[in-house]
């Protein structure tokens, strides 16, 4: 039996522990509830921006975090998810939900085929690799501007009726609820994929499978003496992370409603690395937490600043990245897990010398 | 067949300059072993030290010897600040690499403070003219990059083979635990590599800006034109990373010419390059290949 459910287990057995595991994440619920009838509706939207990259960091986590890969090009996948959902919603007419899941289906594949070079190239050079990647992407969307508008972009349009009229209108979501306003809706639409997509990334990782990527990363050797087929890992492993940016990227697009390829240059797959790198790689809510963080930073306080000195914002999280690495490898997450782990030391140890 | 030629010297001159980021990335690479994803944004902020001398009435060179100076000083407290404390490039890769974008957003975050968000304007070192030779017209600017480039590798040479200090630098390169044991002081001859390296980015800056303008994102597909120069090269050779901004300076300035699919996006040779040789040749043309021992 694995640490784990012992200490699971555990867990279930003692009320107090038991009440510490759900009161917490009772009250993150009952803020995130609250939060969309609390805020203007320019603060909504944002958040649903900051859902997005939560989801991108989930993705990019599985695959940097817990498996070792390090990409620096994720940027490029949500963009294609994005693109994708954009293209297939006003050239084709396809439903919006239907455009999200082909979205990351497109995008499982592209993380295949990125996945399979990275079979051979690792480390330092990997990231070069995908550094490339999101510094192309752009241009690669000008090159072919026929189908994504090029640096004109891209409105997302799909034929609606106006006025007892079929038209090309851009795309909106609609709320089904006399309750709640349009951005309100979408607030909840969003939250909900991005929940369903943390918990799914959850189980993956306590499972067999989960374990399968961290042994993979930790010791490759090891694991493939174990029995673990390395390869089918790495390369499924980049494949689901992509599909994973590229849900965040689909939302993305529909948030916006329309796409340049300025927003999908290298800044934003630093930005991606920045929220799992903060929140904590290697642990499931870091991403989120990251996510928020970075949300907060930018959107928020760095806006309280003169024009003149926004640029400020990178300098503050260039300098942030570079503490974090030599102060708390472990970001958020790893900060908190060692204080308490020198918490309940502490405590064992009071309670030893009575 | 003139217009080939044509395409063909303006992708070497070119090729001068990425060679040149490429040179800064080999010495890099050979000390802390590591591929300092920031070397452009410190390449672009020391060309903006540059501007401002120069903009203050000093005469060009000069400016560019006081941009040479700040950029050695940049790189030089870089390593010191952030590269060092973090510890081995190969066993902590993800740290590295993180430390290394978090200077890039942190080094282009500080000149756009400084420097604004607008466009600057860079006279080139060489003038505007050009030469007609064989019918073929180049402009001395390029003619100039390679001019720089080659006094450049010459100075390199003479460093490194010989003054005792670039013995000291290539024993740091080969083995620093060995080298700090004979007493050499390993982590001031790290710091003047990166110093060196900033430097070199410098001239490479001062070429390039002309022709793009000088703003804050001069550098970033620059440098992966510079590595593409090194991996095709080796990432460890001097040689290399010369002999590999040539090549990728004239394939991606003929292909995306020819070939329609690259036309907006000459990046994509010099992409499908790094792709190929890390997968089929991961030691480029004349570098040392990585060995294990087990």
């Amino acid at each position: 039996m694995s640490s784990a459910s012992v200490l699971g287990q555990q867990a279930r057995r003692t009320p107090r522990a038991w009440v510490l595991k759900v009161v917490p994440w009772a009250v993150v619920f009952v803020v995130l509830a609250i939060v969309p009838f609390e805020f203007p509706s320019f603060r909504v939207e944002q958040f649903c921006f900051w859902m997005t990259l939560a989801i991108a960091a989930c993705g990019l986590n599985l695959l940097t975090g817990y498996n070792g890969q390090i990409s620096v090009g994720h940027g490029a996948l949500f963009g294609i998810g994005a693109y994708t959902t954009g293209i297939l919603i006003t050239e084709f007419s396809v439903p919006l939900f239907a455009a999200s899941v082909a979205a990351a289906v497109v995008c499982f594949f592209f993380g295949l085929l990125i996945g399979l070079p990275a079979l051979r190239i690792k480390g330092l050079y990997l990231a070069l690799v995908t550094l490339a990647v999101a510094t192309l992407f752009p241009l690669i969307l000008e090159q072919f501007s026929s189908i994504t508008g090029g640096s004109g972009g891209l409105q997302i349009t799909s034929p609606q009726t106006y006025r007892g009229e079929l038209r090309e209108r851009p795309i909106r979501l609609e709320s089904p609820f006399a309750g709640l306003a349009n951005d309100q809706w979408k607030y909840f639409l969003f939250l909900g994929v991005t929940v369903v997509v943390f918990v799914l990334s959850r189980n993956l990782i306590k499972s067999r499978v989960g374990r399968a990527l961290v042994a993979v990363r930790d010791n490759e050797v090891a694991a493939e003496s174990s029995g673990i087929p390395i390869s089918r890992v790495k390369i499924l492993t980049f494949g689901l992370s992509a599909a994973i940016a590229g849900i965040g990227g689909s939302l993305f697009a529909l948030n916006q409603g329309q796409l340049y390829p300025s927003s999908f240059t290298i800044v934003l797959s630093i930005y991606i690395l920045v929220a799992v790198v903060v929140g904590g790689a290697a642990s499931i809510v870091g991403p989120a937490i990251g996510a928020i963080f970075y949300g907060l930073f930018s959107d928020v306080i760095i806006q309280q600043l003169p024009d003149r000195i926004q640029p400020a914002r990178a300098v503050i999280l260039g300098v942030l990245l570079i503490l974090l690495m030599l102060l708390a490898p472990g970001g958020v997450v790893g900060g908190f897990r060692s204080l308490q782990a020198k918490w309940v030391a502490q405590k064992n140890f009071r309670r030893a010398r009575s | 067949m003139r217009d080939f030629l044509q395409i063909l010297l303006v992708g070497i001159g070119d090729g001068a300059v990425y060679a040149m980021l490429g040179l800064g990335l080999v010495v890099i690479y050979r000390s802390t072993g590591l591929l300092n994803f920031a070397q452009g944004e410190m390449a672009m902020f020391s060309t903006f030290i540059v501007w401002t001398m120069w903009s203050i009435g000093l005469p060009m060179w000069l400016a560019i010897l006081a941009g040479m100076a700040g950029g050695f000083g940049v790189g030089a407290l870089v390593h010191q600040v952030a590269v060092r404390p973090v510890g081995d490039p190969h066993e902590k890769p993800l740290a590295v690499v993180i430390v290394t974008i978090g200077l890039f957003l942190g080094v282009n975050g500080a000149a756009q403070l400084i420097w604004g968000t607008l466009d600057r304007s860079l006279p080139p070192l060489f003038g505007r003219g050009q030469v007609t030779v064989f019918g073929v017209a180049v402009a001395w600017q390029k003619i100039g990059a390679v001019i720089a480039l080659s006094v450049m590798v010459l100075l390199f040479y003479l460093l490194f083979q010989h003054t005792k200090l670039g013995l000291a630098m290539r024993a740091v390169a080969s083995n620093s635990e060995s080298a700090s044991l004979v007493g050499i002081p390993v982590p001031r001859l790290l710091m003047l590599g990166w110093g060196l390296a900033a430097a070199v980015g410098t001239v490479a800056g001062v070429f390039i800006a002309p022709n793009l303008g000088l703003g804050t994102n001069l550098m970033q597909l620059t440098l992966i034109f510079g590595f593409a120069a090194i991996t095709l090269g080796g990432f460890d050779s001097l040689v290399g990373a010369v002999v590999g901004g040539f090549v990728v300076g004239a394939l991606s300035s003929v292909m995306p010419r020819y070939i329609t699919i690259f036309e907006k996006m000459p990046l994509a040779p010099a992409f499908i390059l790094i792709l190929a040789v890390l997968l089929f040749r991961p030691e480029g043309l004349f570098g040392k290949k990585q060995v294990t021992r087990v």
